[in-house]
């Protein structure tokens, strides 16, 4: 007895641990990111760490391996079952939805190839590490929400919509006031505006959902076992962060600017 | 008849309620690009943001009224909803306008739509057609004829597209042994985004339409009439239908299978559904964003393609081509599927050669993705990337022929019923390898860069699509259409609209080949009549109207059937598959006893063999002591 009640006590208390070492780890990168592309700018070092960063919030922030977990139960009807129907039909989603990001991704490559936008590093890098905060407080409310601590999830809920809201001022309110070109000034600023518009408009939906499952935690609709809407707005959440790892670099760090 | 609970607040047919909430949103939509403009300090008043804005909301508001987003709002607001399952009544015909979260129901829908698309994009296509059959232009201004050519191609592009999901709807839960979608909502939902886009489309003919062909490649289009605008617009919010209807096939079938379906078990049809449905979740959001890039173009001056602000046409053409052309197997495969699936019905013979098959459909879709450049040999991409696209296009010939292959060696010695879903299936096989003879010279850079831009290219996808869609696609509506209202089409008028439909078709396109050749180029409103071409398209325009007049057969058709059909109770072809081994027409919850596979799904004539079972029926006496395991066992031969 003593034993798995110290198993479960370690499975209480190793996620928040996880979550923040994982966090740790991304800051780091970011940061080597950053100063690496100011002192060498070779482009697949760049690349390389963008694809580190983004596998390790696929792994442990976004949990892709539930995608592999051998069901429990062979009832249609039950709620462990369609729980990972929803997961596979979310990930589908994303992956249907990352081809749009690709899709820009190309465009940029493919018209403005190694020079980059004329914008503000220190702007980049600053709403970079909200997302990624954010992200690791998202993780967080959803673990509370899991260890059925209903008030640290929506704390933590409250933070992560705070910091996006956050991301999407310095984006839009800040970054398209102040960039010396607009959305018809040649291909750079199709790029820019198209890329940072695209993401921004999925920050705001990734938002709402948040805004609306802290809303019904309030109110009690989730459990510790039930609550597919807290983890797949959670989910959502770092996919959005997923997909700034990779645009962070395209815009801001990857090429010479462009005068 | 107990009425269906969410529906009764609704006091006129939802989809009525549907298109005024329309016209309430675009209403909408105008007054709000008015008044940002007004803050912005700009002149209060400009066309193309307002409108292009106007149907966004529109469509947005459609979906609102109709009331496929209720459910939705219900979780927002931390409600349950009953499952669809639990989901009693009928609501008799009104439940045809209304959201449904029934697959049949959903499948029927797509059904009537394609046929709407498909009945409009062919009367364009006769329109142009007459106006072609005589050099000169006698009643179409070049405008009205680029229009007409440009919407009859992307019509029916739509309309195969709702097409296919209106088989794949309509069938693959019952071929699985399934009682429904994945996510019936949202299944509800890929059918009525739909309508409001091709309102949408359609309406480009209100605002000058448009004169740049289905492809819409800038620069021309952006400097192309208002009517380009509710063109990708249109193409943009129906590819949404595409994708969830894709994504939910795919979970669907991955997720909801019967018990002892393993893969190589599955119905072929499947295999084709899978491959589709990979292709149209992934790749169709490339055509929405390229499409969405020219808007954004043409709304806020965003240099992507236009040389003069530093973009790159090529670029669309990339884009464009990465899903438009891996989306003509998105029509074919399940064409092709049908054929192998109603094939072994009609010969009473195992399907020859399962696994190869099931494969090609996996190995056409992933080669599909690789193929894309092979339309742009003479559009200025670079010169390198020829090769290397010719011989992956040339490659696609190989899974094709594997699946031409099975074909003949399953009609090989087979006890033929000639049908007439056999009759379609067996005229899209024809059909199809005219098409898939004359696509090699479209492949290869030396014959293309002739070819291209010719008659040539016409006759050779006309082909494709017909014997890999069209024909497939009524031969799929002959099969099942007991299934979906308990009466059989008539067999009679069935006949007259096959050879009404295949054979005027191998004319024209043979025809168009020929002209091809001969120099015809393609999407133009007038040619010069000392090329002596007239005659060959006095016999194309007449051509044409018989298929339209086989098309009328078919309607005919329907509608007596309706009337007067022969109710047919039971298992009308003698298939092995599960949904013809329970009443007709499918009962609202398909099974109401879980299937299981004991056996393999093409067995036909072997003695003693079993494909489903039911649960709790007894498994027979001759092989109940032999083989009662629910695992795979050896295939008998075939494979």
């Amino acid at each position: 007895m003593v034993e798995t009640s110290e198993i479960v006590q370690a499975k209480k208390t190793s996620p928040y641990q996880l979550g923040l070492q994982v966090f740790i780890v991304l800051a780091i990168l970011t940061a080597v990111e950053f100063v690496f592309a100011f002192y060498l700018n070779v482009w697949p070092v760049l690349a390389l760490v963008a694809l580190s960063k983004g596998g390790l919030v696929m792994y442990y922030y976004m949990h892709i391996s539930r995608l592999f977990e051998v069901d429990r139960t062979e009832d249609r009807e039950s709620f462990a079952y369609k729980l990972s129907s929803n997961r596979l039909g979310l990930w589908f989603f994303m992956l249907s939805d990352g081809f749009i990001f690709g899709g820009l991704f190309i465009a940029r490559f493919n018209l403005l190839a190694l020079s980059r936008p004329d914008v503000n590093q220190f702007l980049g890098l600053t709403i970079t590490s909200v997302l990624l905060i954010s992200s690791f407080f998202a993780n967080r409310a959803e673990v509370s929400m899991e260890h059925g601590n209903k008030s640290r999830a929506l704390s933590s809920l409250l933070i992560t919509i705070i910091l996006g809201l956050l991301f999407l001022i310095g984006v839009l309110g800040v970054e398209w006031r102040i960039a010396p070109f607009g959305p018809g000034d040649g291909a750079q600023g199709a790029v820019f505006y198209s890329m940072t518009g695209f993401h921004a408009f999925h920050v705001l939906t990734g938002i709402i959902f948040l805004t609306i499952i802290r809303r019904n935690i309030a109110r009690d609709r989730f459990t510790s076992e039930k609550h597919w809407g807290v983890e797949a707005a959670v989910v959502y959440w770092h996919f959005v962060d997923f997909i700034w790892i990779f645009f962070y670099p395209a815009l801001y760090l990857i090429g010479v600017v462009i005068h | 008849m107990e009425s269906h609970e969410t529906l009764k607040h609704y006091k006129i047919l939802p989809i009525f309620r549907g298109f005024l909430f329309e016209i309430l949103g675009n209403i909408f939509g105008i007054l709000l690009v008015v008044l940002v403009r007004v803050l912005m300090r700009l002149p209060a008043w400009k066309p193309e943001p307002a409108i292009v804005v106007g149907s966004l909301f529109g469509a947005l508001f459609f979906l609102y009224g109709v009331g496929v987003l209720d459910d939705w709002f219900k979780w927002v607001a931390g409600g349950e909803t009953p499952e669809h399952e639990d989901e009693v009544g009928q609501w008799g015909w009104k439940r045809y306008f209304s959201v449904s979260h029934d697959h049949k129901v959903i499948g029927m829908q797509y059904l009537a739509l394609a046929l709407i698309l498909f009945t409009v994009g062919g009367t364009f296509a006769l329109i142009f057609r007459t106006e072609l059959a005589e050099p000169g232009l006698q009643f179409l201004s070049p405008i009205e004829y680029n229009t007409l050519m440009s919407l009859h191609g992307i019509v029916m592009i739509i309309g195969i597209l709702i097409g296919i999901s209106a088989v794949m709807n309509y069938t693959v839960p019952l071929l699985i042994g399934a009682k429904d979608m994945a996510f019936p909502r949202l299944n509800a939902f890929s059918f009525w985004i739909a309508v409001p886009s091709v309102v949408i489309l359609l309406s480009s003919m209100a605002f000058g339409g448009f004169d740049t062909g289905w492809t819409g490649y800038p620069p021309l289009s952006i400097r192309a009439p208002l009517g380009m605008q509710m063109f990708f617009l249109g193409v943009s919010l129906s590819s949404f239908s595409s994708i969830l209807s894709a994504l939910n096939i795919l979970v669907t079938v991955i997720r909801l299978r019967a018990r002892g379906m393993t893969p190589f078990r599955l119905p072929i049809f499947i295999w084709a559904a899978i491959a589709t449905s990979v292709i149209a979740m992934t790749a169709t959001q490339l055509i929405g964003l390229a499409f969405q890039m020219v808007m954004l173009e043409r709304l806020l001056g965003m240099g992507f393609f236009d040389p003069i602000n530093g973009g790159n046409p090529i670029l669309f053409e990339h884009l464009f081509w990465f899903y438009s052309h891996p989306a003509v197997y998105v029509f074919i495969l399940p064409g092709l599927g049908v054929i192998s699936e109603l094939l072994p019905v009609f010969v009473r013979k195992p399907l020859y050669g399962y696994k190869w098959v099931a494969m090609s459909s996996l190995g056409i879709a992933f080669s599909g993705f690789l193929v894309w450049g092979h339309h742009m040999f003479a559009s200025g991409m670079a010169e390198y990337l020829r090769q290397p696209f010719m011989y992956s296009t040339l490659l696609v010939a190989v899974p094709t022929g594997v699946k031409f292959f099975s074909w003949v060696a399953t009609l090989w010695k087979g006890k033929i019923s000639f049908p007439t879903p056999m009759l379609f299936v067996l005229g899209s096989i024809v059909v199809f390898l005219l098409g898939g003879l004359s696509g090699p010279p479209n492949g290869t850079v030396s014959t293309d860069l002739l070819l291209n831009n010719t008659y040539f290219i016409l006759g050779h996808f006309h082909d494709t699509l017909f014997g890999g869609y069209v024909l497939p696609f009524f031969a799929a509506i002959y099969y099942w259409w007991p299934k979906m209202t308990g009466k059989r089409l008539n067999e009679k008028l069935g006949k007259v609209h096959f050879w009404l439909m295949a054979p005027p078709m191998v004319v024209l396109t043979l025809l168009m080949m020929r002209i091809g050749l001969l120099g015809m180029r393609r999407r133009v409103d007038d040619y010069d009549p000392s090329l002596g071409f007239t005659p060959y398209h006095i016999i194309m325009t007449i051509m044409g109207f018989l298929i339209g007049l086989s098309v009328i057969f078919f309607f005919i058709n329907v509608w007596l059937t309706a009337k007067r059909g022969e109710v047919v109770k039971g298992n009308v072809w003698e298939s092995r598959s599960p949904e013809w081994q329970v009443p007709n027409p499918m009962p609202v919850h398909n099974y109401d006893r879980e299937v299981i596979v004991v056996g393999n799904p093409y067995d036909y004539g072997l003695p003693g063999s079993r494909y489903v079972i039911f649960e709790g029926d007894e498994i027979p006496p001759d092989e109940g002591a032999a083989k009662p395991q629910l695992v795979p066992e050896p295939t008998s031969g075939n494979s």
